[in-house]
């Protein structure tokens, strides 16, 4: 009995054992790695992609997926940009309404996403696939393929203006993964996820109207892209059609990294940020022992199997697909 | 039987069709000016349908070729949607069957300028074209041993740009700026991509003449402004102070450097960029960039399409003109601080009038080997 719990016990921290390990190692071959200010860099980068893939593990929490990542990241942070120069371009100003009215806009998407994939009995992995490039399509329009800039100093603050170290911004994502946290755990919403993640069939039996927590799982995720992509733009300073582009590929490595099983009912926003530091120190830590470019792909896809192989439970599981 | 097989043989029963009656239509297209004209004018059509061939919409450099192709088919006297967008979206094959739709819809009596989207790709689509007796001029991909003048007429000709002397020009204001000493890092393209070996080659071809100068490091950030930020921001953990300068493969790499910087509360970097985008211009003229290098896409989009519709109402005939006006490179522009406003005022905030007839005049010379 004892030496199944400590199984278990293992499993459940071994995202985090990975992590440091990976720490560890970089800072062996290079001790700059290990200060206050790469750590800082790591954590801007990893912002963003921290709400998306709080927004996803919902969604994979479920047992589903969503691929609409992509396009509810750019047509947002477009949307966003727009919205911002229209009330006068300031986040002093009447500026700050825009992001608000974008964390609706990402809620709206991801309600209809769910609806398409509810409603019309889309796959999941179709129907919010379908909409990412709609999404993207939309941007596209909007933009015509320019550039928007967000140069207002006040809303840039969230990159320039530091606290103990970190950029406004990390906090701002540290503050909504504590949201995530607290509607994974403390809500009938969130339990409602791990109900259908766990057992669809069973969660229908028991009553639980299975289609309402899927809407609003989707919803959900779309205001949690939408978090980022207003974050995306303080990072950069700009929105354009391609804001989203690579959100996917990374969000959902990350949270399977961290140990949240695609096939439903395990996992939360804790190992989406593990997964999510494990992917983000991979990449600035192979630049800075200087791994040659060439090998960064190839190792970057061997430390992900590496890490899932770690960090998932695959004991009881019959069947993979 | 399954309705998979079943589908199987009707889709290629059609599309066998299909490709006969392209076939025919296209050696129609090739025999009717024959019949009615004789002589010289034998390939001349008459009117013929004008397509672009291309990535996609969203970037800022496609869609400047696709405004160049809308301002010449407007200098025809045609509305802009006389242009017919063919995307590509980044696939060959599409871009392939594409062609062939578009020259199968018009009996082949088309006039098209495409980029291939990669090297191999223009070969199958050149010889469409001129199986169905139509007209192509290309830009960017094709691989080296294809050559216009082994097509007749009908693949009019292939315009491309040299990237590494003006990445060595770009890198040389970079390392006077820096005193002619110091660490520099080079963030690039998608390592397998032409222009961005070129562009690294630009550079390491100015380092030959700057002994005081070390290329700390050089990596791909794919294009990326998002991978660019990031990259910085690695290359100053592992490098710190010893950067004294950056050089970019193109203006969105840039932004991002620059952005990665200002987190840091480094504002004073010499770095370079490379493609002339509007932003990146202003960037210029506001003194966060030192150079970057435009390359007119605009002219290149029109001037393409032009080549390809004049060549097929015989205003002129391919065969006769010499290899440099088949194969020839872009025009490139470097874009510093001294000229930057007038660029501006020049290029970006009025498109200039071009005389669309004028088919060499801004072009670099024939393309080297």
């Amino acid at each position: 009995m004892t030496r199944r719990i400590s199984r278990e016990t293992l499993i459940k921290w071994a995202p985090l054992l990975v992590l440091l390990a990976l720490v560890i190692f970089f800072t062996a071959l290079n001790p700059t790695f290990f200060s206050l200010r790469n750590f800082a860099r790591i954590a801007i980068a990893a912002s963003p992609a921290l709400m998306v893939a709080v927004g996803v593990t919902f969604i994979i929490v479920m047992g589903s997926i969503d691929l609409s990542m992509e396009g509810t990241v750019s047509l947002t942070a477009v949307s966003f940009a727009f919205i911002f120069a229209q009330l006068g371009g300031s986040l002093a100003g009447l500026g700050w309404i825009a992001i608000p009215l974008t964390l609706a806009l990402g809620g709206l998407i991801g309600l209809l996403n769910g609806l398409v994939h509810v409603k019309l009995k889309i796959p999941s992995f179709m129907a919010s696939l379908a909409m990412g490039f709609v999404g993207t399509g939309a941007a596209i329009l909007l933009t015509g393929g320019d550039i928007v800039k967000v140069s207002d100093a006040a809303f840039r603050g969230l990159l320039t203006v530091r606290w103990l170290g970190f950029p406004l911004m990390v906090y701002v994502a540290a503050f909504f993964l504590l949201v995530g946290w607290f509607i994974q755990t403390h809500t009938t919403l969130g339990r409602n996820f791990y109900a259908v993640g766990g057992g669809e069939d069973l969660a229908h039996a028991s009553g639980l109207n299975v289609t309402r927590v899927r809407v609003t799982g989707f919803a959900l995720a779309g205001v949690f892209y939408a978090i980022a992509a207003v974050l995306v733009v303080a990072r950069i300073g700009q929105a354009e059609s391609v804001t989203g582009a690579n959100f996917m590929f990374v969000s959902i490595t990350s949270v399977v990294v961290g140990g949240v099983a695609l096939w439903g009912g395990i996992g939360g926003v804790w190992n989406a940020l593990v997964g999510v530091l494990i992917v983000n120190v991979i990449d600035n830590g192979m630049v800075v022992i200087g791994l040659p470019d060439f090998l960064q792909a190839g190792v970057l896809g061997l430390l992900v199997i590496l890490a899932v192989v770690l960090s998932t439970d695959r004991k009881m599981l019959s069947f993979v697909k | 039987m399954s309705t998979f097989i079943k589908d199987f043989i009707e889709r290629e029963t059609i599309s066998r069709r299909n490709f006969l009656f392209a076939t025919a239509a296209g050696f129609g297209a090739a025999a009717v000016p024959g019949v009615f004209g004789g002589g010289t004018a034998a390939a001349a059509l008459t009117d013929p349908a004008i397509a672009w061939s291309y990535r996609d919409r969203a970037s800022a450099y496609w869609n400047s070729v696709v405004s160049g192709g809308e301002a010449f088919v407007e200098s025809l006297g045609k509305p802009k949607s006389a242009l017919v967008s063919l995307i590509n979206e980044g696939s060959t094959e599409k871009s392939l069957s594409d062609i062939k739709a578009f020259l199968a819809k018009n009996n082949g009596n088309c006039a098209i300028a495409c980029d291939a989207n990669d090297s191999p790709n223009a070969r199958p689509v050149v010889e469409a074209v001129q199986a169905a007796g139509a007209y192509i001029s290309t830009i960017w991909n094709k691989t080296d041993d294809l050559h216009p003048w082994d097509f007749g007429d009908n693949y009019v000709a292939h315009m491309t740009w040299s990237d590494v002397k003006p990445a060595e020009e770009t890198a040389r204001i970079l390392f006077e700026a820096m005193g002619g000493e110091g660490g520099v890092v080079h963030l690039g393209g998608i390592a397998a991509n032409n222009p961005a070996a070129e562009r690294l080659a630009g550079l390491k071809n100015a380092l030959k003449d700057f002994p005081n100068i070390e290329l700390l490091d050089a990596q791909p950030a794919d294009w990326d402004t998002q991978k660019g930020a990031a990259l910085m921001a690695s290359f100053l953990t592992r490098y710190g102070d010893k950067i004294k300068g950056v050089h970019c493969a193109n203006d969105n790499i840039a932004y991002g450097v620059i952005e990665a910087l200002r987190a840091e509360g480094i504002e004073d970097m010499p770095i370079v960029a490379y493609d002339g985008n509007p932003e990146a211009v202003q960037m210029v003229m506001d003194g966060q960039l030192l150079a970057t290098v435009f390359t007119n896409p605009h002219w290149g989009g029109g001037i393409s399409a032009a080549l390809a519709y004049h060549a097929a109402i015989g205003t002129f005939k391919p065969s006769e003109e010499p290899k440099e006006h088949r194969e020839f490179y872009g025009p490139t522009i470097l874009v510093t601080a001294r000229d930057a406003a007038e660029f501006k005022a020049k290029y970006l905030d009025s498109v200039p009038a071009y005389d669309w007839k004028d088919f060499w005049g801004p072009s670099n010379g024939q393309i080297q080997y």
